[in-house]
């Protein structure tokens, strides 16, 4: 997979950050006061805590262990308890790469050329956790396996599938846009219960 | 008024939470639950013959359940109140699950670990459901716009659930309900839920 959806943007509102796990690795999704998003490797260069237990202000994101401060290209800008102290460039965060298209916001893992996946003329529903790998849930939706399943139906749903560890993955759904959110977050909820009591 | 306290205990951190948004002052009496089980004592047992915490202490009145205790504190402010009584229910059912399940993890109590965390998952899915559905109705509480009971007997147990090794990373809604409660003016914090450092910096 070249590009993954992470989350859907209106779940990472400004001045937040959320953890998400993408094949294994583990990130912090943050989106600054002014609205760009980042995606991070989910652990402070300093004392390895998660990154994504930190806070937002302004463009900058902190670690709450000891306050160490990283502008958004990841250069960590402010050591606390050293005042005085001009961070050296080293001292830096693992960025990955981050686009967001359609509401919804895509990390690559490696450098990619490739383009984001479209969603189609849809509308984000929102976000559900399955306990079943992406190769499983694509098995048992009978769908070739890919970053974005297609379901259709009534509702016209498409899945943008997140593989987090090698048991669960994230969904974040979408459906046409004349659509009752309530609706099919319902149906996804059935859906949910369907796939993973499928044997 | 006198709350017999444990700071780290899910039901005493809701009374002090609901006393302190309330704007309510409590007088605290910390009992040593870990390790000295002072609320077995004799003393504790002859206030509250059950032997749980927290114990609240109001001139003649003593209240030794925590539902009832914020139904107590919450008396003379009906913005708080509303249909309680499921949501109450709910919160006795997350004690039972996450919160044994931290207890287990943290005071080793002997607790079926997979069973408690199982329900635990399925109760916080029905509650990411909820809160999903509230936000596409705008709202960021758990019964409307503004925060009330039902929120305050919720939240601690949610928010401490990866202490009894269940994640909240895949719980978008619940995530931003949590936050929007942490957000609250007068919100205090407790060992495992910290408050919003964003929110001192001026902009």
């Amino acid at each position: 997979m070249d590009w993954v959806a992470v989350g859907l943007c209106e779940d990472v509102p400004a001045r937040t950050v959320v953890p998400r796990r993408v094949q294994n690795t583990d990130l912090a999704i943050w989106c600054s006061t002014a609205g760009v998003f980042h995606a991070w490797g989910d652990r402070c260069p300093h004392r390895g805590m998660r990154l994504s237990h930190g806070f937002v202000r302004g463009e900058t994101l902190s670690c709450i262990y000891h306050g160490w401060t990283y502008d958004g290209d990841g250069a960590c800008v402010s050591i606390p308890a050293h005042p005085d102290l001009t961070p050296p460039k080293s001292i830096c965060a693992a960025q990955y790469a981050c686009r967001v298209q359609d509401g919804t916001i895509w990390v690559a893992l490696q450098p990619t050329q490739a383009a984001v996946p479209e969603l189609g003329a849809r509308r984000a529903i929102r976000s559900l956790a399955v306990q079943l790998s992406a190769e499983t849930l694509a098995t048992r939706l009978k769908q070739p396996f890919g970053p974005v399943i297609t379901l259709g139906g009534a509702h016209d749903i498409a899945l943008a599938v997140q593989p987090s560890t090698d048991t669960d993955c994230l969904l974040h759904a979408f459906a046409a846009p004349d659509q009752d959110r309530k609706a099919v977050s319902l149906a996804l909820e059935h859906l949910r219960d369907e796939l993973e009591a499928a044997a | 008024m006198i709350l017999y306290d444990y700071v780290l205990s899910a039901s005493c951190y809701k009374v002090r939470l609901m006393a302190a948004l309330l704007g309510q002052s409590l007088t605290l009496h910390t009992v040593n639950f870990h390790p000295a089980r002072e609320h077995k004592s004799a003393d504790m047992l002859a206030l509250n013959p059950k032997g749980t915490l927290p114990v609240l202490l109001d001139g003649e009145t003593v209240l030794t359940d925590s539902a009832d205790i914020l139904r107590y504190l919450t008396r003379d402010a009906p913005e708080w109140r509303g249909d309680d009584d499921p949501w109450l229910a709910l919160a006795a059912d997350l004690n039972e699950s996450l919160g044994m399940a931290r207890l287990h993890d943290i005071l080793q109590y002997d607790v079926d670990i997979d069973a408690a965390r199982a329900a635990g998952v399925k109760q916080l899915r029905k509650l990411e459901a909820h809160m999903t559905a509230q936000r596409f109705d705008g709202h960021l509480f758990l019964t409307g716009a503004v925060p009330a009971l039902a929120d305050i007997a919720c939240f601690p147990n949610v928010s401490l659930a990866p202490d009894g090794g269940v994640s909240l990373d895949t719980y978008p809604s619940l995530r931003l309900w949590m936050r929007a409660i942490r957000s609250l003016p007068g919100f205090i914090e407790m060992p495992g839920i910290h408050r919003l450092h964003e929110l001192e910096f001026p902009e």
